[in-house]
C-alpha cells in the first residue's frame, strides 16, 4: 500500500504536469535559459581578424610572436604594410587599423581599449609578448637560454590553510544571474501554487474529505514534498538543457567556475523550496477567497523580492557588501544571497554549510510552526483567519 | 454489533457552547436520523467524530475503543457544503479518495466504477466535478463516502437540494448499508425524508440532547392525534373551545388534533356532528415534525 504522503503528493504532480500553467511555463524558462547562453556566443564565429599596420619593417620571428599573441586572445591578425607614420595614424583613427606597430618597438591605439574586450585581450598580450622578446635580444642570451626562459612554469603556491578552499576564483556573474532570475521565477511560481492549492481546498471544503482519512501533517508533508518534486523536476529539466545547449553552442556561461555556481544554484533553490513552502503552506490555510489570496501574497514575497533585488544589485557591482554578507545567512534571503557569493568567489565551502545548516534547522522550525498554524485555520471558515488567532494556540 | 458511541461531547466557541455534554449512540443495521434546529450542534458533533474539531471535554468510541486515525480510515464521511476537487475528473477522485482510506489501486477503480453506477452516474467518471449538475455532484459526494467500503457512514444533510428520483436514490442507497450491517448517521432538515428513511432519531438543542429512541416509539407516544374534517368548516371553528383538544394544524379543511388524555374521543366526534357533516374523523400517529417541535417546545 502506497502511504498517504506518496499518494497526495503523487495527485500534486499529476494535476501539476498536466496543468497548462506548467507546461507554458517551463517552455518560457527554457526561451529564457536558451537566449542568455546562445545570444553571447553568436558574435564567435564571425570576428574579423585584427588589423595591425606595419611602419618600418618587423622580422618574421616578431610577426609570428603577434599571430602566437593575438591567437591567446581568441583573435586573429590581417598585417597591413604602412608607408608612413602618418599614414598610419590616419587609418587608426579611420578605424581600418586597430593598431599600429612603428619600427617594431612602438605600439600605438587610436583610443585605450575597454578592459575586458577582445581587443584590449590582443594589444595587451602583443605588448608583453613583443617586450619580451626585444629583452631576450637585448640580453643576448643563447637560443637554449631563450627557450629555456620562454619555458618557465610558475612557482607552486602554498596556503596557510590548506583545507580550506574558495570555490570559485574568479566570477562566474552572468551564470549567477541567470541561475538568480530562475530561482526567483521558480521560487515565486511554486510557492504561489502551495498558497492557491490549500486555498483551495479549504474553499472547495475537500479538506474536510481528506481530513477525515489524512492527519494535517502527512497532508502537508505531501502537498509540498510533490509541488517540490515538480520544482526539481523542471529545475533539472532546465540545467540538463542548460548544460546541453551550452556545450553545444561553447558557450562561456557554463565553462570554468560556472558549474559550480550553477550547482550552488540548485542546492539553494531545493533549500529556499523548503524553508518558505511551509510559510506559504500557513498562509493559504488562513484564507479561502482568491483577493485574500492576493492581499496576502505581496506581503509574503517581500524577503524574496528583497533577496532576489540584493543579489542583483551585487552580481552587477562584483562586490559583496556587509550587509549581504549577513543575508548569505538568513534563511529568508539566503538562497539568493549565497549562490552570488560562490559566483563572486567570496565564501568558502565551511560557510557555505554553514549557511545550508542555518537554513536548514530554521526550516523545521518553520515547518512545525506551519503545521501547526494550518491544522488550526484549515477548517475555520467564513472570513480570513486573523494569524494572532491560531498561533498563540500553536504551541 | 458495530456501535458508535458519543460520551459527554463538549465543545465551546468561546463564549458559545456548540455541545454540551452531549451523549448519545448510533447502533449498526439502521438508519439514524441526526435532527436539530440550524445552530443545534449537529455539524460540530459530526466533526467530532472525525477528529475534524477539538473537543473540550467527552470521548467518542467505536465498538467501545476511542477513535484514532485507524479506524476513522474505516469510516464515510459527507461534509454538508461539499467537498471534491472541482477540476479533478470523477473517476480519479474517487479512487484518490479510495487508496487515502487505504485501498490498493485496482480495488479503488473497481468500487469507483461500481459506486457510480450504483448511484446513476456512471457515464461522469470522466468528467469533471466541476461540470456535472448539482445532483450529480451530490451522488459523486456520496460515492466518495461510500468507495472504500466505510463500517460507519456520517452524512451531513446528504438529502439537501436534490429532486425526489435523487432523494429516492441516495436513501435506497442508505438503507442498503444500513441493512448489510453499516452503521448510518445522517443530518437533515426534511423531516418527512427522515421519518420515511430512518428507523431512529436524535434530536439536539444548543448542543444538548432532547430526544432520541425508535421513530416507531417516538410517533406513538404522548398525546392521541385525530384528523377530522367536518363539511362547511374549513378553520375547524367547531373544536376551538372544547376542552382538552388542541388544534395543531389546520389544512385544505382537515384538522389535525391533539387529545389530552382523559378525553373521551366520543365527545370530540359528537361536537364535529354538531357542526356538520363529519367525512373524515382518523387516529393518527405523531408526526416526526411534531416529535421535533415538541421536543424544541
Amino acid at each position: 500500500m502506497t502511504s498517504d504522503v506518496g499518494l497526495v503528493a503523487a495527485r500534486e504532480m499529476r494535476e501539476r504536469f498536466r496543468g497548462r500553467v506548467f507546461r507554458v511555463g517551463s517552455l518560457l524558462m527554457l526561451a529564457a535559459v536558451g537566449a542568455a547562453i546562445v545570444i553571447p556566443t553568436l558574435g564567435h564565429g564571425k570576428a574579423e581578424p585584427q588589423s595591425v599596420g606595419v611602419v618600418g619593417t618587423l622580422s618574421s620571428p616578431r610577426r609570428a610572436t603577434v599571430v602566437a599573441a593575438a591567437n591567446s586572445a581568441g583573435t586573429g591578425v590581417r598585417f597591413v604594410a604602412e608607408p608612413t607614420e602618418s599614414q598610419a595614424y590616419r587609418d587608426l583613427r579611420s578605424g581600418r587599423l586597430d593598431l599600429a606597430i612603428v619600427d617594431g618597438s612602438e605600439l600605438v591605439v587610436e583610443t585605450p581599449p575597454d578592459g575586458s574586450s577582445t581587443i584590449a585581450q590582443f594589444v595587451q598580450a602583443v605588448a608583453q609578448a613583443l617586450g619580451y622578446d626585444q629583452a631576450v635580444d637585448a640580453a643576448r642570451l643563447s637560443p637554449a637560454q631563450s627557450a629555456a626562459l620562454a619555458g618557465a612554469k610558475p612557482l607552486p603556491l602554498r596556503s596557510l590553510q590548506p583545507g580550506v578552499t574558495k570555490l570559485t576564483t574568479k566570477t562566474a556573474g552572468t551564470t549567477s544571474a541567470v541561475g538568480l532570475v530562475l530561482v526567483f521565477l521558480m521560487l515565486t511560481q511554486y510557492n504561489t501554487w502551495i498558497l492557491i492549492g490549500v486555498m483551495e481546498e479549504k474553499s472547495s471544503r475537500v479538506i474536510e474529505v481528506l481530513l477525515a482519512a489524512v492527519r494535517p501533517m502527512r497532508l502537508l508533508t505531501g502537498k509540498v514534498l510533490g509541488i517540490g518534486l515538480v520544482a526539481l523536476a523542471q529545475a533539472g529539466a532546465i540545467v540538463v538543457f542548460a548544460l546541453a545547449l551550452g556545450e553545444g553552442v561553447g558557450s562561456d556561461l557554463l565553462h570554468g567556475t560556472a558549474p559550480v555556481t550553477l550547482l550552488s544554484t540548485l542546492v539553494w533553490l531545493f533549500l529556499g523550496y523548503a524553508f518558505y513552502c511551509w510559510v506559504y503552506a500557513a498562509a493559504g490555510s488562513l484564507v479561502e477567497r482568491q483577493d485574500q489570496v492576493q492581499s496576502l501574497a505581496f506581503p509574503l514575497s517581500l524577503p524574496i523580492v528583497f533577496g532576489y533585488i540584493m543579489a542583483i544589485t551585487t552580481v552587477a557591482s562584483g562586490n559583496a557588501s556587509l550587509l549581504f554578507k549577513v543575508l548569505s545567512y538568513l534563511p529568508p534571503t539566503a538562497p539568493f544571497a549565497m549562490p552570488v557569493m560562490v559566483g563572486l568567489g567570496q565564501v568558502n565551502w565551511l560557510e557555505f554549510c554553514a549557511s545550508a545548516l542555518i537554513s536548514i534547522v530554521c526550516t523545521v522550525g518553520v515547518a512545525r510552526l506551519a503545521t501547526a498554524i494550518y491544522r488550526r485555520a484549515i477548517l475555520r471558515t467564513g472570513r480570513r483567519v486573523k494569524l494572532r488567532d491560531v498561533v498563540g494556540l500553536a504551541h | 454489533m458495530a456501535l458508535l458511541e458519543l460520551e459527554g461531547l463538549t465543545r465551546r466557541f468561546g463564549l458559545l457552547t456548540a455541545l454540551d455534554h452531549l451523549s448519545f449512540s448510533v447502533p449498526a443495521g439502521q438508519v439514524v436520523g441526526f435532527l436539530g434546529p440550524n445552530g443545534a450542534g449537529k455539524t460540530t458533533t459530526m466533526r467530532a467524530v472525525f477528529g475534524l474539531t477539538d473537543l473540550d471535554a467527552g470521548t467518542v468510541k467505536w465498538n467501545g475503543t476511542p477513535v484514532g486515525a485507524t479506524q476513522r480510515r474505516r469510516f464515510g464521511y459527507m461534509p454538508e457544503e461539499r467537498g471534491l476537487y472541482p477540476s479533478m475528473l470523477v473517476g480519479e477522485q474517487l479512487e484518490y479518495l479510495g487508496r487515502l482510506h487505504g485501498m490498493s489501486g485496482a480495488d479503488a477503480r473497481a468500487a469507483s466504477r461500481t459506486w457510480l453506477d450504483r448511484l446513476g452516474v456512471a457515464d461522469r467518471y470522466g468528467s469533471k466535478v466541476e461540470a456535472l449538475s448539482h445532483g450529480n455532484q451530490q451522488r459523486v459526494q456520496l460515492a466518495a463516502a461510500l468507495v472504500h467500503g466505510p463500517e460507519l457512514l456520517v452524512l451531513d444533510e446528504p438529502l439537501a437540494g436534490l429532486d425526489p428520483a435523487g432523494i429516492e436514490a441516495i436513501g435506497d442507497v442508505l438503507v442498503e448499508q444500513a441493512r448489510s450491517g453499516c452503521c448510518v448517521l445522517l443530518s437533515s432538515h426534511q423531516l418527512d425524508q427522515v421519518e420515511d428513511l430512518c428507523e431512529s432519531v436524535t434530536v439536539i438543542d444548543h448542543g444538548r440532547l432532547i430526544v432520541s429512541g425508535r421513530v416507531d416509539d417516538l410517533a406513538t407516544a404522548g398525546a392521541r392525534r385525530l384528523v377530522v374534517r367536518v363539511e362547511g368548516d374549513r378553520e375547524a371553528a367547531w373544536a376551538r373551545d372544547l376542552a382538552g383538544v388542541i388544534i395543531s394544524e389546520v389544512a385544505a379543511g382537515e384538522a389535525r388534533l391533539v387529545i389530552n388524555e382523559g378525553i373521551d374521543s366520543d365527545a370530540v366526534l359528537q361536537a364535529a356532528m354538531a357542526a356538520g357533516r363529519v367525512t373524515e374523523f382518523v387516529f393518527q400517529r405523531r408526526r416526526l415534525s411534531e416529535v421535533f417541535r415538541e421536543a424544541l417546545a
